[in-house]
């Protein structure tokens, strides 16, 4: 199997997992984005909240990072320019979902 | 020697169809939801800093910007729902005649603002 027909495979999986926490993300986020203070920490305290929010943004950073990486292959000519690109693009969906979850873990009501 | 040779999708010279629109679009949302969902993260760290420092944030999302911003969001997030669905569907084998590529096309441009108003009404417990 090559690199191309993983790669699509990946983003199919990610993609039927992503779908539903996207739905879940977003009606939850409608509901609290302009909520005083401790009505967003108990969102983001609450255990199942806190456990499906890390796999929403594991599995958002995984997918977009690699259909952004198909954006590169298309629109950038210059392949030191894309490798570079790619690698940038791949430290940060590596970087942000684990700062952001050790935060998450960390916070108190 | 550098390659001049058009990257594809090539869609300067194409004549533009629903399905080019929503797949263009399907790549545009992708990067607003991304950032968005980087600045999600941003904001969910912040909670760390304590309730003083979240005032402002909090001022920033109960004005007009902020309800703007929550709006978009919930837009860019059900057209990208509803067209990866389309997208699974299309790899599952279905719905590539013409005529079906335009039906669904709409249904997923058409659907996105429904599934906003739905996202927004239910979400603000208002049915």
């Amino acid at each position: 199997m090559n690199l191309a027909t993983k790669k699509w495979i990946f983003m199919k999986i990610s993609s039927v997992i992503l779908v539903p926490l996207m739905l879940w993300f977003i009606f939850n986020f409608i509901s609290i984005y302009n909520q005083n203070y401790l009505e967003v920490l108990s969102f983001f305290t609450n255990s199942a909240n806190k456990f499906l929010f890390s796999f929403f943004i594991v599995f958002a950073y995984f997918y977009s990072s690699l259909s952004i990486s198909e954006v590169f292959e298309d629109y950038i000519q210059n392949e030191k320019i894309k490798n570079a690109a790619n690698k940038a693009l791949y430290i940060f969906a590596i970087i942000m979902p684990l700062i952001t979850i050790i935060v998450i873990f960390n916070l108190k009501l | 020697m550098e390659n001049k040779n058009p990257l594809s999708p090539h869609i300067q010279i194409y004549r533009w169809h629903i399905s080019s629109l929503v797949s263009i679009s399907h790549r545009v949302t992708g990067i607003i939801n991304i950032v968005a969902i980087t600045l999600i993260c941003i904001w969910a760290s912040l909670l760390i800093l304590g309730e003083t420092n979240y005032s402002f944030i909090n001022f920033f999302l109960n004005s007009i910007f902020g309800k703007f911003i929550a709006l978009g969001l919930a837009w860019s997030f059900s057209f990208q729902i509803l067209s990866e669905i389309r997208h699974l569907m299309m790899d599952m084998g279905y719905g590539f005649e013409l005529q079906i590529t335009r039906i669904t096309g709409l249904a997923v441009i058409f659907g996105s603002i429904l599934l906003t108003i739905l996202i927004y009404l239910i979400g603000r417990n208002l049915i």
